[in-house]
Parts: C-alpha cells; structure tokens; sequence
C-alpha cells in the first residue's frame, strides 16, 4: 500500500522498505542510457520548499522528478512573502490551492514537514528537519549498502561525528538496524547521548571504536552551525581525536573498509584530502544513488485526491 | 436564593479520611446546620444529592488568563467559567499578561475587570522585576497596597541572583511572599521537551531537569538567606521533589511547593509524534519522575496542586511542536482526573484533595480555608463519582482547547458549585 508522506524512516515497514530500494534499481539502470526519461509522473507537479540551504539533495531531487517527467517548481523561500512574516500554514493553503501534488520540504525546524502534511492533501517528502530525519539519505545509504553487500545483515557501521544535531545519523542508523546491519556510533562525550539511541554501541575514543571492527566507517559533516554553545575546543582538536588522517586511512584502507559520507565534507575536519581518492570511498556511489532512490519514492507516495 | 437545603450527601473534609454522611442547610450564603432529616425551610431551594461528594470548592494558584493583552486565548471572564466548570471558585492570575502585571495601574485593571466580568473571586501575583526582565524591580508596594501577596516572574525564573535576593530582603518585611518557575535558561532548549529518549527521537534539543533542580536549589537557598517565604511552581522532576524534602525537613526556611496534575499523569512518551497538547513548561519527564512526584504528594512535600492553566488559541497549538506556545488548559480537567486516575483508583483519598487543591491554597494566599461546618460561609461543590464527563469543546468554557483530555470520556462530574448566595453551576 503507498502512503501519502515519507516524513521519517522509524514509520517504514520492512516490506517497504525493500520494495523502496528494489524499485530503485530499474531507476539507476536507466542512468546508463541516452534517453534516461520515463513518463511515469507525467502531468504532475512537484514543488520544492527548502528553507535551508541544500545543493545536492535540492537537485537530487529536481533531477530524480524531471527524470520521471513531472514538472518541478522551486518555491524560492528567500524572494516569497515567508520573509514577511507569512505563516507556514499561509503558505501551505497557497500551495494546496495551486493542486500541487508534491512538496518537497527542508526545514531547520524538527517535526515541521510532519505538520505540513496535516495542513494538505499533497504528497509530503521530508527532505530533512532539522535533528529528526531525512529518510531519502537513509535509503539512499542503505540502497549503496546494499549495492556492496547484498545481504547486508550482521554488517558493522560505524558513524563517526556529530551524533546528537545529526538527522542523518538517526534515519540512516536506524534504517540500517531496520535491515539487520549493526550500528555504533563515535564521538565527542558531548555529541554523542547516552540516552537516547537505542540498540547502538557508543564510543568516544577512535581506537577502542576500531576494535569493534566495523565494515563501513560513515563521518558526518561536523556542523559547527547548529551549535549554539561549544561542544568541543576546536576543528583542530576533533580531526585530531576524531578525523580519518592520513594514518587512519592506510590502516582503513589495510582492512578494507569502506567510506561513506553524506556530504558536503569539510576536509581537514572529518576527513583528509586523500579521502576523496580512497578507491573504497562510497561518497559519489551515494550522490547518484540519491537520484535513483528519490525517483522510487516519488514512484510511490500517493497524493490524496484533490478533487 | 435565601435558602438551601442539599440532603443525603456524602461530605469530604482534609482531615478525615471517611465521608461523612449528612444534609446541609445554607441559609443566606452560611452553613446553618448539617444533620440528619433537617427540615427545608419555607421556599428553601432542596436538592437531593443521592449519595454524591459534597466538598469544600477547589482553589488554583497558578493560572494564565491572557488579560491584559491575549484576550485571543482567554480572558478573565472566560477563564472564571472554566474554573466554575471546574469546581473552582478562587485562583490567582500569574503576571506574564501583555502589558505584564508589574504595577498598580495593570493589577488595578485586572482587578476592575474581575469585579465586572468574574462570579469568582479573582486574585493576581504580581512580578518580581519589571516587564519579568530580571534587572529592575517592580512596584512591589504598589502592588501589595491593592492585596498581591504573591510575586513571581513566573513564565521565566528571575535570572540575577542578587536581584531576587534583593527583592526577597525589601518584599518579605510588607509580608509578601516568592513563586519561582525554576529554569536555568542556559540549559533549557528552545522549547519545552525534556532531555532524553524523545528529545532525541524527535531531534530537538532538550532541557535536563538539573536546569530546573539547580534554581529549585537556588531560590529555596536565597529564602534562606533572606528570611523569606518561598514557593516553588510545578514541579516536574524527581530529584526536584526530593530538594525540596531535604529544605522541609531542616525546617529552617520556610518553603512551599506545588505540583501540577498533568505532572504527575503523563510523560514525555505521550508527545508521541510531535503533539503539541503534551507540550508545556516544564516539560513532561519520565517515568520515574511521575512516580515520585506522586509519592511526594502522599507524603507532603507537595503543599498544593495547581494547574498552571495555560490556554492558547487552536491555531497557535496546531503549529509545529517547536513553534507552539508551552502550556495546556487544566482548570476543567483538573478535578475529574485526579478522581480518575487517583481517587477512584485508591491512590489517596479526598482528605488529600480537599487538604491539597482548597484547604492548603487558600491558607498559602492568607485566606481561609472553606470546609462544610456550620457557621462557615457556604463555599463548596457537589461531585458524582458514578457521573462521567467527556471534555468536548461544547463543555468547555476556556477560551482554549488545548488539553490532552480533548473529546476524552473520564470519571466523574461537577455537578454544583455553590458560593454564598449564589449557585454558580447545577448540572
């Protein structure tokens, strides 16, 4: 049964969520082809709304609509009347009246894409809010997961970096445990909760994480902008307790691990330049996979009648 | 009305712990006589009670009316009829209107207002400090001068230590007494969502309950040293109760405390999926913290019960739970659920209710307490406890619908509330 929303990956079933990342692969495939258009959502509109800035998953998006022909609007939130004090839900009633069947939403506001979906019978897709989730990364991950290990169950991640302002840690770890991968989480004692994460091993100091052995080692963007009070001294000071250097990478790359990352990086923080050449690194796998698992979900989601 | 004979009722008090079974006569607003087979009086108004809770009216010493300045959400004349829908015929108006009640002309008008538009008697705290910013101090004798006795910033915790102190040192010589709400700003987040399991499930930053134990801790501290009377507002955490206890029982300061009834009913699971009806300041918390705030209850740490009735308008509360106002409504509710979900459950008894939500609020406001003697003033309610009440929009009175019981069937009903001469409410 296709829903109306994606707003988090915790409300997925199992079952769809293979049947999400199944459908991604006849998607992908036609990437390979000169003409990579498919009529599926012809005569549909799409609107995206991001609030935040975004460059790969606003366009990620934009490509994986156009690619099923509908007809994308970018609502441009800096030029719109948002800036003049219009509520959200002005805007989403502006939006309904428009019948559009899509909003693709991005918010620093956890939980608001779930309260537009309230206000309207378009299809709502959470393209990440704030701290909450972002459920098209998380699939797009497993399906790059999925990709390498095809079957994936009792496979090790470990997620280094900012855990606690990390929509992408909770929808990825927890569509991961959803297929049976096991999920540890490193980082500074201060981003990383004690309570909170359930099912997920916690650790604070890089090698004692490295003995859990994992297979996948996935670093976050350390996002210095959500923090509104320090939560450790310095860049300097996380690349070196926490970054892949370049020490850690040849001994990465002596076990075999691969990397993942949802990008943008910040080098020297996260990760080294030399990263970015690793022949194990996942990064680009997952930027155009990210078009492939979008195209299914639009595929999917079923706008309400708008009769 | 000049008089009023209720027969057959079932008569509560706070220091009893069985019901006393009797009729009540009132005889122009006074309680003449309680007996066995009394006698209606020529053209007396007589009611059957059929076995039904006759009991001291409720009283609330923490409520939001919105006047001046938010008339949207409630106003004085609406929210005297939710507390009459309550079983309540006394409250205190907390200050963090629009203007913000921190000078005799704002108390004067809220005041003017109550007498025309209130069947109830109306009371206001007043502010610590100017606007509740924390730096000036408000006109405190101003204000005692037209009956505040209570001084709060209540919506934010006076933030400058040495201010309150100071305020403690001038007000407590006029007689006046402190209410804290206890937080930390620095550690609280950007709403009201405990810091925990569901803060992080739902990706908002939560306040741990130590931003709220630390100024329990601090203000109890700074009455202490001051010699004052100080009250702590709505409790919500365990180790907050337990501070408390520790200050009661050195028995050197005097210190009061309440807690409020959706503290001890829900926790922060109930937010579920971002419902913004469970979403108040201080926030709801775990398990364990329901559970002591209770015990402390039974055990007395906990002076009154109070509501913290806060309304808001249906759209501010169908936002998203970040933008939200905090707060519910409660003075509806309030009643019904402690008897569901304690009373008729033998958690405690009446005695506690009466003794904890009318007895012991009244004495901390100076008044005195209203029980069912003779010769006392006729203040009290009738209660059902074989009635149920579903709290729909058509029922209630308050401005605002944010409740959880929302369209919920419980327990139990307010089936009259008399005051003197006059009945307020016959269901």
């Amino acid at each position: 049964m296709p829903r109306k929303d994606l707003l988090d990956i915790a409300s997925l079933e199992r079952e769809e969520i293979d049947h999400l990342l199944d459908q991604a692969v006849p998607f992908k495939e036609l990437f390979t082809r000169s003409v990579k258009k498919v009529p599926a959502l012809k005569g549909k509109s799409v609107l995206t709304l991001f609030y935040e800035p975004s460059t790969r998953t606003h366009s990620s998006f934009e490509v994986a609509a156009k690619r099923l022909s509908a007809d994308v609007t970018n609502f441009d939130v800096g030029n719109s009347s948002i800036v003049k004090g219009e509520s959200i839900r002005e805007t989403v009633e502006t939006l309904q009246a428009m019948r559009t069947d899509f909003i693709v939403v991005r918010h620093s506001r956890s939980g608001l894409p779930g309260a537009i979906a309230k206000m309207t019978r378009a299809s709502v897709i959470n393209a990440g809010d704030g701290a909450h989730a972002h459920p098209t990364q998380a699939l797009l991950d497993a399906f790059t997961i999925r990709e390498k290990f095809p079957d994936p169950t009792g496979k090790r991640v470990l997620i280094i970096g900012d855990i606690l302002h990390s929509r992408v840690a909770r929808s990825t770890s927890t569509i991961l445990k959803k297929l049976g991968l096991e999920v540890a989480y490193l980082g500074p004692g201060s981003l990383v909760p004690k309570v909170g994460p359930e099912n997920t091993q916690r650790f604070t100091n890089y090698d004692e994480a490295m003995k859990w052995k994992p297979d996948i080692v996935y670093l976050l963007r350390v996002q210095m902008e959500r923090q509104d009070v320090q939560f450790f001294p310095s860049l300097r000071e996380y690349h070196k307790l926490y970054g892949v250097t370049d020490e850690r990478l040849r001994h990465i790359a002596g076990e075999g691990l691969y990397l993942m990352h949802p990008g943008p990086v910040n080098r020297g923080v996260e990760l080294c330049d030399a990263v970015m050449d690793y022949e194990r690194s996942l990064i680009n796998d997952q930027v155009e996979n990210g078009i492939a698992v979008r195209m299914a979900v639009l595929y999917w989601l079923k706008p309400d009648s708008q009769d | 009305m000049s008089s009023l004979l209720i027969r057959n009722a079932r008569i509560a008090s706070e220091n009893e712990t069985t019901l006393r079974d009797g009729d009540v006569l009132v005889v122009d607003g006074v309680i003449r006589s309680i007996g066995t087979a009394l006698t209606a009086p020529e053209g007396a108004k007589v009611i059957d009670a059929r076995s039904r809770l006759l009991m001291p009216a409720m009283f609330d010493a923490h409520v939001h009316f919105r006047e001046p300045g938010q008339e949207a959400k409630e106003t004085i004349a609406t929210g005297a009829e939710a507390a009459i829908n309550g079983g309540i015929t006394g409250i205190v108006m907390m200050p963090n209107t629009s203007p913000a009640i921190d000078s005799p002309a704002v108390v004067k008008q809220v005041l003017e207002s109550a007498a025309k538009h209130s069947r109830i008697p109306i009371y206001t705290s007043g502010c610590v400090t100017k606007g509740r910013h924390g730096k000036e101090l408000a006109a405190i004798d101003g204000m005692r001068a037209l009956g505040v006795k209570m001084l709060t910033d209540d919506g934010d915790t006076t933030g400058d230590p040495a201010v309150l102190y100071r305020a403690m040192q001038y007000a407590t010589e006029f007689g006046m007494f402190f209410a804290s709400h206890c937080e930390v700003p620095e550690l609280a987040g950007p709403r009201a969502l405990n810091e925990g399991v569901v803060s992080y499930r739902l990706g908002i930053k939560g306040t741990p309950a130590c931003a709220e134990e630390i100024i329990i801790d601090r203000d109890i501290r700074l009455a202490h040293a001051a010699g004052a009377h100080i009250h702590i507002q709505h409790v919500s955490s365990k180790v907050g109760m337990e501070t408390i206890r520790w200050w009661k029982q050195r028995g050197d300061v005097r210190v009061t405390a309440e807690v409020a009834p959706h503290h001890l009913l829900f926790t922060e699971e109930d937010i579920g999926d971002y419902d913004t009806h469970y979403k108040m300041n201080p926030p709801l918390r775990t398990k364990a913290d329901t559970e002591a705030l209770l015990q402390g209850l039974i055990e007395g740490v906990f002076d009154l019960i109070a509501t913290d009735h806060a309304p808001h308008t249906p759209f501010e509360k169908s936002q998203d739970f970040v933008s939200a106002p905090n707060g519910i409504t409660g003075l509806e509710t309030a009643l019904v659920s402690l008897y569901h979900y304690f009373v008729a459950t033998g958690k405690f008894g009446w005695d506690l209710v009466v003794k904890r939500y009318s007895a012991e609020p009244r004495r901390m406001m100076g008044l005195d307490p209203v029980p069912v003697e003779e010769g006392k003033p006729a203040d009290f309610i009738l209660f059902d406890p074989e009635a149920e009440t579903t709290f729909t929009t058509d029922f209630m009175k308050s401005k605002g619908r944010n409740t959880p019981f929302l369209d919920k069937t419980l327990k139990g009903r307010v089936d009259l509330v008399v005051l003197g001469k006059e009945v307020l409410l016959e269901r």
